[in-house]
């Protein structure tokens, strides 16, 4: 028995008739970061958060501690079933879930990634110092690796678990007033083509100098994949969970089974697919592979326990921690490819812009899904099917439900990117995107 | 606890570090949220631990632990030792800190009454009374209260010989009202958006805000909301109100003010900084009547302490000083880089597992001296907003657009009636710039801001932007798609 476990039968035992779940999260990290070509920042954390859920006779209580001697134990579970007892009833209380069964999910833990050292992480970082040295160009960045482990447990049978390693590495390279991004996420850090990255950032920074004035205005865009991320991302936070679409804030509001988005534009979120992740929510419920949006039109949104009951469905096993603001939502998306490359999609474009990636985006109207937001770290001018010029950055105002049902071409080759999650995404080229003002850099 | 912290200095003194310390941070916190009727969030939370920093011939090395034992303390030092060590394979010239008087010393909050202390019934019994205000019209579909506390008592205690005990205290409510018609949705909220007022205190601060007095006017607003005019687009002179100001403090001076991004240290994720150390002491951020202070000694404010992170003691310095940049928010390793031989002292850490990072102090708009009447009175054609819905700036903290939860048309020095989406864009300093007035101390208040973020690994911490409502010339306003 884990160390995890025993927590878990020590305060069940504790929690007494109470319905009682617990979810354990367990969190190793080290991230090295550089900046001005040298190290800046360091570290390494572990922790391990517990999270008890008590529920009685319609009334439920939340403890959070991460110390767990046997007095720490009982003085979180007594303060929680005191705070049970000055609560009125809620007749609309779910009870907690009954465990169903788990399919198995893919392996997406990697000890050796977990193990990385601090060695190794400076000796990647200097690897890319000493190319923008050499070329005179100034490196920025973050490498990271750990892993995160999950338990969800209920005194009804549930006990679930999951774990898994990651490493992310992240550069920005500065060439004069030029600027490159590049970026990989791994479960295993054997797949992070380091070359590639540093070469495609020092790539675009030294294509970024002397960046020229360009008139806001409406645009033609080629969304490199996580630019096109950054902004999906809304459209899903806001569009697709159970309980925007219940309350009536949704964009998609009395729409399933009806046209919302380009017909190019097929979204999945699935645990198992190509953006994988967590297989479990947080209520122990399996998390189903949900179509979203085919071919531009709506074909479900995705629930916990207690929106799928107000909307009449079952649970997609898309609940956050419980009880939750924002209710469900989607976690692992997956764009559907389209075809051709990012080159083939600029070769496509006879005037517009080629942006990399986004920045500072926020919501304005949820209704349209209104955002704004900079570009970032590599924005060139198209002109006649070929990369032109670099241009300063520019801020977007622009409808997403608008724009993404406004594709002219969806990519054929999607990445994983981390936005909120994973999502996967191909590059994207939209017609008619609306910048709103310019920048001076 | 120093008994068990003193570990990590006597492995860090064995292995003769430049310099070393280790905050260990009890962080008991509660949250309550009503929503619709139903309780949203009951959470009480309880957690310790410990971050080790070390400074290893020059090189720097962070770990963080929880297991409250010698040997684990002892095995985290040697962890940050190090990984200090594998820090110096990529290094320039060794990190010096700027010099700073050893203390020992105690620090607390001040407080009228424990929030921790006032039973759960009576936060529920005002949140609910709240919910119920809201939802007197069918068209408010999301009616939302809450109520959040939170202790962090700390131990810091460094190679120096520093010995910092504090206790800090913050307490925050606030409510938000959704209507919804049709396609259209609008949120009103009291006293402020993103989480409410929070300011350091403890009960009191909730009861000053008269919480339920303001309810019904609030689900009002957001019903008036959806039938009213969009703000349309146009150049007009704005009156900025609410913590909407101090977010346009906190985004467009704060973080723009801050020396490790200004030196290029957060040039990967947040961004750097316009304010650049050769515009020091003379470049024009604003208008004359502009005058920016931080000080991390103001009372009720949320990163207000005896000492920072980096055992500096609490200061107060303008950041900007009659519309001239004259000073950054500091730490001890870059205070230097602008010739200055001792921080500010604006350095901190989010809880016990982060490492101290440069951060936003306290930071305010000093009142002016023009009556509020007379501010609005000068205007033929204007707007005023109020309270932040949405925030972007670009990474050198030039381009900025901000949307608000509510805007008055001002026409001939009056309010002319109420529009909603309103935003606006502008650039940093020349906004700044076209600041012709601030209301007096009359209207001046405390806004707190309880979830900054910046980081990598990310880092949450609060601090507060005390302001008047401000006139600003010729704005960008009613910018949408």
């Amino acid at each position: 028995m884990t160390n995890i476990e025993k927590v878990c039968e020590k305060v069940f035992k504790l929690a007494g008739k109470a319905q009682c779940e617990v979810l354990a999260e367990t969190r190793i990290g080290a991230l090295t970061r550089f900046a001005d070509n040298v190290i800046s920042q360091n570290v390494a954390s572990s922790s391990v958060n517990f999270s008890v859920r008590l529920l009685d006779s319609g009334r439920t209580a939340k403890v959070n501690f991460n110390q767990t001697d046997d007095a720490s134990l009982k003085h979180a579970v007594s303060s929680g079933l005191e705070i049970l007892k000055k609560q009125k009833k809620d007749p609309a209380l779910l009870p907690l879930a009954k465990p169903l069964p788990l399919e198995t999910a893919k392996n997406l833990y990697f000890r050796e990634t977990e193990e990385l050292t601090p060695d190794y992480r400076a000796r990647r970082a200097a690897e890319l110092v000493k190319a923008c040295k050499k070329a005179s160009q100034t490196a920025y960045g973050t490498f990271e690796n750990g892993a995160n482990g999950f338990v969800i447990a209920n005194n009804l049978g549930l006990m679930a678990s999951h774990m898994e390693s990651s490493a992310v590495y992240s550069i920005t390279v500065r060439d004069k007033d030029g600027f490159g991004w590049a970026e990989c996420p791994a479960f295993d850090a054997r797949n992070i083509n380091f070359a590639e990255i540093n070469e495609t950032a020092r790539a675009k920074a030294a294509a970024g100098r002397a960046p020229r004035d360009v008139k806001p205005g409406r645009y033609t865009v080629v969304l490199e994949p996580q630019a096109a991320a950054d902004l999906l991302v809304y459209l899903s936070a806001y569009g697709f969970g159970g309980q925007f679409y219940n309350e009536g804030r949704s964009f998609v509001c009395g729409k399933l089974g009806k046209k919302v988005l380009s017909p190019l534009l097929t979204i999945t979120d699935d645990a198992r697919g190509a953006a994988p992740g967590l297989p479990f929510d947080f209520e122990g419920q399996p998390r189903r592979k949900v179509t979203l949006v085919e071919n531009g039109v709506l074909n479900a949104l995705v629930h916990d326990r207690r929106t799928a009951k107000t909307a009449g469905t079952a649970s997609t096993g898309h609940a956050l921690p419980q009880p939750s603001h924002m209710g469900p939502l989607p976690l692992n998306l997956a764009v559907k490819p389209g075809e051709g490359t990012l080159a083939d999609l600029i070769k496509g474009t006879e005037h517009g812009i080629l942006v990399t990636q986004f920045h500072y985006t926020n919501l304005l109207k949820p209704q349209e899904v209104e955002m704004t937001g900079m570009t970032r770290n590599g924005t060139f001018m198209i002109e006649n099917g070929k990369i032109a010029h670099p241009v300063k950055n520019l801020r977007f105002t622009q409808s997403m439900v608008e724009a993404f049902g406004d594709i002219d071409a969806v990519g054929g080759q999607a990445s994983n990117r981390l936005v909120w999650g994973q999502i996967s995404c191909p590059p994207m080229r939209l017609s008619n995107f609306n910048f709103s003002s310019a920048t001076k850099f | 606890m120093f008994k068990l912290a003193s570990k990590a200095i006597e492995i860090a003194d064995k292995y003769g570090v430049d310099f070393g310390d280790i905050r260990v941070i009890e962080e008991r916190s509660q949250e309550l949220g009503v929503k619709n009727g139903e309780i949203a969030a009951l959470t009480d939370q309880t957690t310790l631990g410990y971050g080790i920093r070390v400074l290893y011939k020059g090189a720097w090395g962070f770990a963080s632990g929880s297991t409250m034992t010698e040997r684990a303390v002892a095995d985290t030092a040697l962890k940050a030792i190090g990984i200090a060590k594998a820090s110096r394979l990529l290094m320039a010239a060794p990190v010096r800190l700027a010099r700073e008087p050893v203390y020992n010393d105690f620090w607390q909050t001040p407080f009228i009454k424990d929030p921790f202390t006032v039973p759960v019934e009576t936060k529920l019994d005002l949140l609910f009374k709240i919910d119920a205000l809201l939802r007197g019209n069918k068209k408010i579909r999301v009616a939302s209260s809450e109520m959040s506390f939170v202790r962090e008592h700390q131990w810091h205690l460094t190679t120096e010989g520093s010995r910092i005990e504090q206790v800090l205290l913050s307490s925050g409510a606030s409510y938000s009202a959704t209507a919804v018609q049709g396609a259209e949705v609008q949120t009103r909220a009291y006293p402020c958006t993103h989480g409410g007022q929070t300011l350091a205190g403890g009960w009191e601060i909730i009861e000053a805000l008269n919480m339920a007095d303001h309810a019904e006017r609030v689900r009002d607003e957001a019903v008036a909301l959806l039938t009213a005019p969009n703000c349309a687009a146009g150049v007009k002179d704005l009156v900025i109100s609410g913590n909407q100001l101090a977010l346009q403090i906190h985004e467009s001076v704060g973080h723009a003010s801050e020396l490790d991004r200004v030196l290029g240290y957060e040039e990967s994720y947040a961004g750097s900084s316009f304010a650049t150390t050769d515009k020091f002491g003379k470049f024009r951020y604003g208008s004359p009547i502009v005058n920016l202070v931080a000080d991390a000694t103001l009372p009720g404010g949320l990163a207000t302490a005896g000492y920072d992170d980096d055992a500096v003691k609490a200061q107060r310095w303008h950041i900007v000083k009659d519309g001239i940049l004259s000073g950054y928010m500091t730490n001890r390793e870059f205070c230097g880089k602008i010739g200055k031989d001792r921080s500010w002292g604006s350095c901190r850490a989010d809880g016990y597992s982060n490492i101290p990072i440069t951060r936003i102090c306290n930071l305010s708009l000093m009142p002016g001296s023009t009556p509020l009447e007379q501010l609005v009175g000068e205007i033929k054609d204007g707007i005023m907003m109020e309270n932040n819905m949405s925030w972007s700036i670009d990474q050198k903290r030039l381009n900025f657009q901000f949307g608000c939860e509510i805007g008055w048309l001002i026409k001939n020095g009056k309010k002319a009636g109420m529009v909603r989406n309103p935003t606006y864009q502008g650039i940093t300093p020349e906004f700044w710039g076209s600041c012709d007035a601030i209301a007096d101390y009359s209207q001046w208040r405390l806004w707190g801001v309880a979830n900054c973020g910046k980081g990598q690994p990310g880092q949450r911490a609060m601090m507060c932007h005390g302001s008047s409502p401000a006139r600003f010339r010729k704005v960008k306003v009613g910018v949408h798609g």
